[in-house]
């Protein structure tokens, strides 16, 4: 595979200047991250070492952690479910629209908004009728008045509508992904499909799907990251509230180490994070080798 | 963990000697900025015999451009600047959110700024306790600034005989109520929480959003309980009670506090939703007057006299509770506060400058007609000054107040003020039992306060 | 689940009568057209929100028009410091750009072409950091920032969103570069070319697709970084335009209408740049992984 074989100067000079700046900046801080979270610290003064007290506190303590974990899982299950769907809205593009890219490009508007902006559309969206809520609006317009409620308030519902935003969010970015694959796969092989009877959606099934795997690849890790990070969106709309309902494990971090002032807490979140990251990381690749062995 | 940040800095500078090295194009953006650390790029410009050239960071949490203390701000500053020409004085406006933030970062790394915001009591205490505050009491002893505030103001703000910071506001808690929607209505103001439940009901049956509130700060239903409770316990001290382990949560008046509440809750008083409110947005909708009431400090009076709904608007104290309290009892919330930085380079440069600030504040502010609520006295006759009825008004209740409680965050260390805030908050979406809501403050309590 | 929905949508395809085709084309058509209002709207939202008065924000419907465009909310929102935050999120966004381009094809390159034994084990270093939020590492970045004297610069963004950028940029270009015909470079080194004109010359320009998937995921995820940028930068004159969006958003409460166009002001240059250079992104999007 690997064809040139160059002296070890040349190596350095290809991968150092990447490999400092990352380790630097992002792995030797992580690392700082896990220890902190050994330390009983405030994030000011005085820090003692207390082992892995912080840990047993959150795995076996600490009723917003482990509800916090299922939202920020459910959050990314939510987002890979939604590949598919784009899948489907690429194929679509691609068989039946002559020129998609205007679409496709409006489709992938919201992506470039900034967080702001969405969270103040969405609260006015999901705001109770008698503050002007639009959905609550619609679906009382529409004879649905039971369906209405406070989408962002009530602590059984307030997360599936933050999931939904993320989703309609992101659904053009995960389109634009699965679109661009479908176009790259060469033509000629549809040519000789057709020849041999598969048309239309037999098609995709035996063709497309195969040929974008790589595709699936990159939208999945985007959409765990997406969801690993959606902090902003959820200070913004909800901040965790109320009362935790709405927490992910990232604004658990941020609470404890930044409101709570328990920074060594904090942090041992932060470390569960990371190990979280590693899991996911590796299990993608696992399937995903699986899956590209099977299908080439 | 100061070694472990040695270590790392090494390791950092290596590193970024290396990767500079590597991407030229990515270091230019340094140049010629002044950093708040400037004083190695100032101190070695042509060395006269005048005073040399210093630059104060001011972190301030006053970005808006249309809040008159802004305006006011930079009003001074500009003036202080063309006084001392080699003074240049750095704004650094945040939010109070992202002041928070970034405080609590700086003081990780021992890199406050020469100006910074903390608030009174419990939440400035860390900073005290890191040795990260500049004690001010040879500053204000200069130009008599001492003497300009209220008693006894400064020692929410004093810890074993040194202050530390000097506070630009001191309010209390009010309920502002729009007179002509209580007219619509037919309801008065009420004398006691029995009454108030009776008007949120008529305001609701007719209506009419009985009470706003930006409750996804938090903090904003805490200040109204904390209110109720201050009534409940028949007067002040509860919290201290608690913290010198006389009284434990469980007490009765904690839970007569909490069912108070959550009548008012269950009785409809707030906005649908309120939890995803922020301040702000609650207050606007008093302001644009979509809402009959609204419990605030009145550091809201300004915002008020300048919407839409002024001259409609009055103010009355917290009634009592089942007979309890006194209203002269209010919920006391000495303001935000200006504190420097012990490691700042120009120490005595930036103490001139603060003190003078601080000595000016409050006649501009009165000019301004910002000098409700403010920390220090003002002599002046507001009414002549064109102050409106409603400032008037607060102003009267100044001088009724009979001590009272400051807010929970202030009084108790943040771990515990976070559980509580929560707790509060989790009473707008369900109904909790009140024996409950005791539990769960006093497990916080104990494991905060090992 | 995509095996599902394609087999479960066999169904119109394999019937396609003329008619019938036309009946699910228009559907089709339909569905996606419904698509476009949903997703375009909130930029049009924002748009008529910005052009209102703070009466017709608080009172009126979704929907409505603005009775007179008030453009005072424009120049309102122009009386701060717009411009100079723009420019400065131009700068720092620039630069982080090209500085993740050059450094990741570098490693990149290295990583899937040379014949070395750490290859793979630097490649899983960066997999490992793929997934990690920046804000995670606020705290030890200032310590690192304050000990190497770059507080209060750009530096002190442009660092991070660098290095955070990297893990996936590196991903991508790798998978890419794998996929380029060997006979390339053979040829070149037999006419004496040697590595590092071997990568300007003939790895970068077929590598441009796959960059410019690089560019778009890097540019979406520092664009609207705020959290760093109020917590590194002090000096007004270096601040960024998500952090002035932030503090106006939040203090602005008298004047709707100004947030709005502040908002709009905010996201124009990126919808302009993006509608511009639209085709290219979707030619060049993940065009590297897929023959990865």
């Amino acid at each position: 595979m690997n064809v040139l074989k160059v002296s070890r100067l040349t190596i350095a000079a290809f991968v150092l200047p990447c490999l400092i700046i990352y380790v630097g900046i992002v792995f030797v801080p992580i690392m700082v991250s896990m220890y902190s979270g050994l330390l009983d610290w405030n994030g000011i003064g005085e820090s003692k070492f207390i082992g892995l007290d912080n840990f047993r506190n959150l795995f076996f303590h600490d009723p917003v952690f482990w509800p916090s974990v299922r939202r920020t899982l459910m959050f990314s299950v939510f987002s890979m479910a939604e590949i598919p769907i784009a899948l489907l809205v690429a194929i679509l593009l691609k068989r039946y629209i002559r020129r998609p890219n205007f679409l496709v490009s409006s489709y992938f508007l919201p992506v470039i908004l900034s967080v702001v902006v969405v969270g103040q559309l969405w609260k006015t969206i999901y705001n109770p009728a008698s503050m002007g809520g639009m959905l609550n609006q619609v679906l009382e317009a529409i004879g649905l008045g039971s369906w209405a409620h406070a989408w962002l308030t009530e602590p059984s519902v307030a997360m599936y509508s933050l999931y939904f935003v993320a989703l309609w969010q992101y659904l053009g970015y995960h389109t634009l992904i699965q679109y661009t694959g479908i176009l790259n796969v060469p033509e000629e092989i549809y040519e000789a499909a057709k020849i041999d009877g598969a048309d239309g959606f037999a098609a995709d099934r035996y063709i497309t799907f195969p040929n974008i795997i790589p595709i699936f690849k990159i939208s999945i890790v985007l959409a765990f990251i997406g969801s690993l990070q959606a902090f902003d969106m959820v200070m913004v709309m909800t901040g965790g509230g109320p009362a935790h309902a709405t927490d992910v494990i990232s604004t658990h971090m941020y609470n404890m180490s930044f409101l709570s002032m328990k920074y060594g807490y904090g942090s041992s979140i932060a470390a569960f994070l990371v190990i979280l990251c590693l899991v996911a990381t590796f299990l993608i690749n696992l399937i995903f080798n699986k899956l590209e062995k099977r299908f080439s | 963990m100061a070694k472990m940040s040695k270590l790392l800095s090494l390791v950092m500078a290596g590193t970024l000697a290396l990767s500079l090295t590597a991407c030229g194009g990515g270091s230019k953006s340094d140049e010629g900025s002044t950093s708040s650390n400037a004083s190695g790029t100032s101190s070695n410009t042509t060395e006269t015999p005048k005073e040399k050239n210093i630059t104060i960071t001011f972190q301030n949490i006053y970005p808006d451009p249309t809040d008159p203390k802004n305006k006011l701000m930079n009003k001074l500053v500009k003036q202080y600047e063309t006084d001392h020409p080699n003074v240049k004085i750095e704004l650094d406006s945040l939010n109070t959110d992202q002041q928070k933030l970034k405080l609590k970062t700086q003081a990780a790394s021992k890199e406050v700024p020469d100006i910074t915001v903390v608030n009174p009591a419990a939440q400035m205490q860390p900073f005290v306790d890191a040795k990260l505050l500049a004690p001010l009491n040879d500053m204000l002893d200069q130009n008599g600034l001492k003497d300009t505030f209220q008693d006894g103001l400064l020692d929410w703000y004093s810890f074993d005989g040194n202050t530390y910071a000097l506070p630009d506001g001191n309010n209390i808690a009010v309920v502002y109520y729009n007179k002509e929607l209580f007219d619509q209505a037919g309801v008065k103001v009420p004398t006691t929480f029995e009454e108030m439940l009776d008007v949120v009901k008529t305001l609701k049956s007719k209506g009419i959003q009985p009470m706003a509130i930006g409750e996804k700060d938090s903090w904003t239903g805490s200040f109204l309980f904390m209110n109720m409770l201050l009534r409940t316990n028949n007067g002040p001290g509860f919290l201290k009670d608690v913290l010198e382990k006389k009284k434990t949560f469980d007490d009765p008046a904690f839970k007569e506090a909490v069912d108070a509440f959550e009548n008012l809750v269950q009785a409809g008083a707030f906005q649908e939703g309120a939890t995803s409110f922020d301040y702000n947005a609650g207050e606007n909708l008093f302001k644009t007057g979509k809402a009959a009431m609204y419990f605030m400090g009145t550091w809201a009076t300004g915002g008020i006299e300048t919407s839409s709904v002024n001259g409609k608007v009055g103010v009355f104290k917290f009634p009592t509770i089942n007979g309890k309290g006194n209203p002269d009892e209010f919920m006391l919330a000495p303001g935000s506060a200006f504190a420097i930085s012990a490691d700042s380079k120009h120490l005595e440069e930036t103490k001139a400058f603060l003190n003078w600030f601080m000595t000016n504040f409050p006649k501009e502010a009165f000019d301004a007609k910002g000098a409700v609520g403010i920390g220090q006295k003002v002599d002046g006759d507001f009414k002549a000054a064109g102050y409106s009825d409603m400032a008037m008004e607060v102003l009267n209740l100044f001088k009724e107040v009979k001590g009272g409680d400051l807010a929970f965050d202030n009084t108790m260390n943040p771990g515990t003020a976070q559980v509580h805030l929560t707790s509060i908050q989790n009473l707008f979406a369900q109904k909790k039992d009140a024996a409950d809501v005791a539990k769960e403050h006093q497990a916080a309590f104990e494991a905060n306060n090992k | 689940m995509s095996t599902s929905t394609a087999v479960s949508l066999n169904k119109p395809a394999t019937a396609a009568g003329r008619g019938r085709y036309s009946i699910a084309k228009t559907i089709v058509i339909v569905f996606l057209s419904i698509l476009v209002v949903t997703q375009v709207y909130p930029l049009l939202w924002l748009i008529l929100y910005s052009l209102k008065t703070n009466e017709e924000i608080l009172s009126g419907s979704f929907f409505a028009l603005p009775h007179a465009p008030q453009w005072s909310n424009y120049s309102a929102a122009l009386e701060g410091n717009y411009f100079r935050y723009l420019l400065n999120s131009l700068f720092v966004t620039s630069v982080t750009m090209l500085t993740v381009i050059l450094l990741s094809s570098l490693c990149a390159y290295a990583i899937s072409r040379f014949r070395w034994r750490y290859g793979q084990v630097v490649m899983l270093l960066f997999l490992v950091g793929m997934m990690i939020p920046m804000q995670a590492t606020l705290l030890p970045l200032m310590i690192i920032f304050k000990n190497i004297h770059v507080l209060n610069t750009h530096l002190s963004l442009i660092l991070p969103y660098v290095a955070f950028s990297m893990p996936i940029a590196v991903f991508i270009l790798s998978g890419f570069m794998k996929t380029i015909p060997h006979e390339i470079e053979e040829s070149a080194v037999m006419d004496g070319a040697n590595i590092g004109r071997i990568f300007r010359s003939i790895i970068l320009p077929v590598s441009v697709p796959p960059v410019m998937t690089v560019c778009i995921l890097t540019f979406i995820n520092i664009w609207n970084e705020y959290i760093l940028a109020a917590t590194f930068i002090s000096s007004e004159k270096l601040k960024t335009l998500p952090f002035g969006v932030n503090s106006f958003v939040s203090q602005y409460s008298v004047n709707y209408g100004a947030i709005g166009a502040f908002l709009v002001l905010g996201a124009l240059p990126v919808i302009i740049v993006y509608f511009l250079l639209a085709d290219k992104i979707t030619q060049g999007m993940v065009a590297g992984a897929v023959k990865g």
